[in-house]
């Protein structure tokens, strides 16, 4: 890695209209592909060195891949361009089988500038462009110039609106697309804000039960077992070493807990202090973005008519810290894994319940958020709420009773906590339909709000499970795009006739509104 | 939904039919060590189990199209109603497999741009419907110009 860059020029833009990428580009291309070889050539590079007696070839063998890879990268870098048109980006790419990508600016949905340490160190970043569906973003420009990639992302916002003007029936976009760099910070976190995201949440326990789980698969079995058995043998003989007795066993498995309980929150407080860091959301020309990271920075925006969903959550922590969770779907970028972190889906990670209504009222105005009166649904059949735990716990209360007698019967104390929560959770489901949205409310322990907007409505369904028969209610499913997570838009437990009303309303006012997107 | 639909259906179910309970339950009848006699009789009540289910799958489905979209409709253990705007369609496929094309039937789907109910499958259709449904849906895409 350590031949020097070739010297490319950079072709004069104004001539041709052609740009290229930047001229260390093909480097990060190439980690990224060597990211990818690593294990591979790893291995080479260990088998490949047992014994002396190997012949020269098998020992250059991994600097040969290397090779191969830069060859490949500045092939990639020499043969990438883009035109920036006036509807349009042109991104030509390939050098045996070429690729010619027209993005009309009108369709992109998203925009998203990333930045990682090295980048940083560059001074350059990543960009990507999404459109509606599909897994992998239109065009990747690895990598750009800092300030040639935000005025792209500026770019891509001004022609989005300015195609879409004319199209818009009537609405008043058009005055702000008139306004050109004055963003407007809607919200920002502060640092202790992010600390308190970190402390509130539960990241510290997704990593370690993902690493975990990662070193269960890599690790072989029986190594694991043997690791296991041997440190509970050692750590064993060291407490009886001691000789602690019941209260000083009780007091080291209590410092124990509370030892790996901080740590949980200081890895915690550490993720989300990386990836939340400088949090901003702003909105410019009716589109928003957001800005967050501590070293690896990403910058993603989104057009505000291309939200298709909104989802509120309260977990009971943060009810007590008095905040909330704001989220939004949209349809680009429905990736997995990494890329679905950057895209952008949090509005607000964490702010307090007045801000997050102010924010929702400001973003969709013409919506009465929150609604005023939420229609309930009748208590009566809460108990379907706790179904599992209906018929398992008496089947837990008969098992232990065989094994320990009547102590085992202590587990039907359950059933009257779990048809109680039931009830409340019942009692707090609220469903309101009007000409604009479509919102439900539900959770007891955890809240959520979740909505949309009519426009955004891909389809309906009435469903009716054979309990829902027995029980004379029905459930209406609304799909919309881009949709994930746990909470579903869906009106349960209505009444029949309630639930028929609600999706005959919904499906005459869709038939009557065009798409919006 | 026509009749040779569900004869149609009928006879793919009970293909599944034989296998699924059928095979299953002539394996453990053997494992029981019940006579060998019992097996076919076993295949034969698994094929018309599918057969029947598959039957009423189809018999109790209904389609309709109004004036506000596609509905679909089966009462099945599950009653589920099923409705595509009009404005919301994004795209159709008319697909035909062998058996179909001899019966004259076709299977209509219709996309959507939402995620659960990305593709409504309407399958057992005679073909001259389908190819209605079809002309009259995509005629309203052609009228609304910028749907996505």
């Amino acid at each position: 890695m350590s031949a020097t860059p070739p010297p490319l020029p950079l072709p004069a833009s104004g001539e041709t209209g052609e740009h290229r990428l930047h001229p260390w580009s093909w480097l990060f291309v190439l980690l990224l592909q060597l990211r990818q070889y690593l294990l591979p050539l790893v291995a080479l590079l260990v088998f490949g060195q047992r014994g002396d007696r190997d012949p020269l070839w098998a020992q250059l063998l991994p600097l040969g891949v290397i090779a191969v890879l830069v060859v490949v990268s500045v092939l990639q870098y020499l043969s990438f361009r883009y035109r920036i048109g006036s509807e349009a980006i042109t991104v030509r790419s390939g050098l045996l089988s070429r690729n010619r990508r027209e993005i009309p600016f009108a369709r992109i949905h998203n925009v998203v500038v990333q930045q990682n340490p090295l980048h940083r160190l560059f001074g350059v970043a990543e960009l990507r462009l999404e459109s509606a569906g599909g897994t992998r973003p239109e065009a990747e420009m690895r990598v750009l110039r800092m300030d040639q990639a935000l005025a792209l992302e500026r770019l891509v916002r001004q022609r989005g609106q300015a195609t879409r003007a004319p199209l818009a029936d009537a609405q008043a976009d058009t005055p702000d697309a008139a306004h050109s760099d004055d963003a407007q910070v809607l919200l920002h976190l502060s640092t202790w804000e992010v600390v308190k995201l970190g402390l509130l949440g539960n990241r510290g326990w997704v990593l370690v039960i993902a690493a975990l789980g990662a070193l269960f698969q890599v690790v072989p079995r029986r190594v694991m077992d043997d690791v296991v058995e041997r440190g509970g043998r050692q750590a064993f003989g060291y407490a009886s070493e001691l000789q602690p007795g019941i209260t000083g066993g009780l007091l080291l498995v209590a410092a124990l807990l509370v030892v790996g309980w901080l740590g949980l929150r200081v890895l915690s407080v550490v993720l989300s202090l990386l990836r939340y860091h400088g949090f901003t959301l702003s909105e410019q020309e009716r589109r928003l973005t957001v800005s967050t990271g501590l070293l690896s920075r990403t910058r993603s925006s989104v057009a505000l008519r291309r939200i298709q969903a909104w989802t509120l959550r309260e977990s009971i922590m943060q009810r007590w810290a008095g905040a909330r969770q704001l989220r939004i779907d949209s349809a680009a970028g429905q990736a997995q894994g990494e890329a679905q972190q950057r895209a952008l889906r949090e509005l607000a990670p964490l702010a307090s319940p007045e801000r997050c209504d102010a924010l929702v009222r400001h973003l969709l105005p013409g919506v009465a958020w929150p609604p005023a009166q939420w229609r309930s649904v009748p208590v009566r059949g809460s108990w379907r709420l706790c179904l599992t735990s209906l018929w398992l716990t008496p089947l837990l209360a008969a098992g232990l009773y065989w094994r320990w007698g009547a102590m085992g019967l202590a587990v039907l104390v359950w059933l009257p906590i779990a048809l109680w929560t039931a009830r409340l959770q019942m009692a707090r489901i609220g469903w309101h339909a009007d000409g604009h949205l479509v919102a439900v409310r539900g959770g007891w322990w955890r809240r959520w709000w979740r909505w949309a907007e009519l426009d955004k409505l891909q389809g309906l369904q009435l469903r009716r499970s054979p309990l829902d028969r027995v029980l004379g209610t029905a459930s209406v499913r609304l799909d919309t795009a881009g949709a994930h997570g746990d909470v579903a838009l869906q009106l349960d437990f209505l009444p029949q006739a309630q639930a028929r009303a609600v999706l005959e309303q919904l499906a005459d006012a869709l038939a009557r509104r065009r798409l919006h997107w | 939904m026509p009749v040779r639909a569900a004869r149609l259906a009928a006879l793919e179910g009970a293909g599944g039919g034989l296998f699924v309970p059928g095979a299953l339950l002539a394996g453990l009848s053997a494992w029981l060590g019940w006579p060998l006699l019992l097996a076919p009789l076993w295949l034969l009540l698994g094929a018309g189990v599918g057969a029947a289910l598959a039957w009423r799958r189809v018999r109790r489905t209904r389609w309709r199209l109004d004036a506000q979209g596609l509905g679909l409709r089966r009462d099945l253990l599950w009653h589920l109603e099923t409705r595509v705007p009009l404005s919301r369609v994004q795209h159709l496929d008319l697909r035909r497999g062998p058996l179909e094309r001899r019966a004259g039937l076709a299977t209509l789907i219709v996309h959507t741009a939402g995620t659960r109910m990305s593709a409504v499958v309407v399958s057992g259709l005679d073909d001259a419907d389908a190819e209605y449904l079809r002309d009259t849906l995509a005629h309203q895409l052609d009228q609304d110009a910028d749907a996505l």
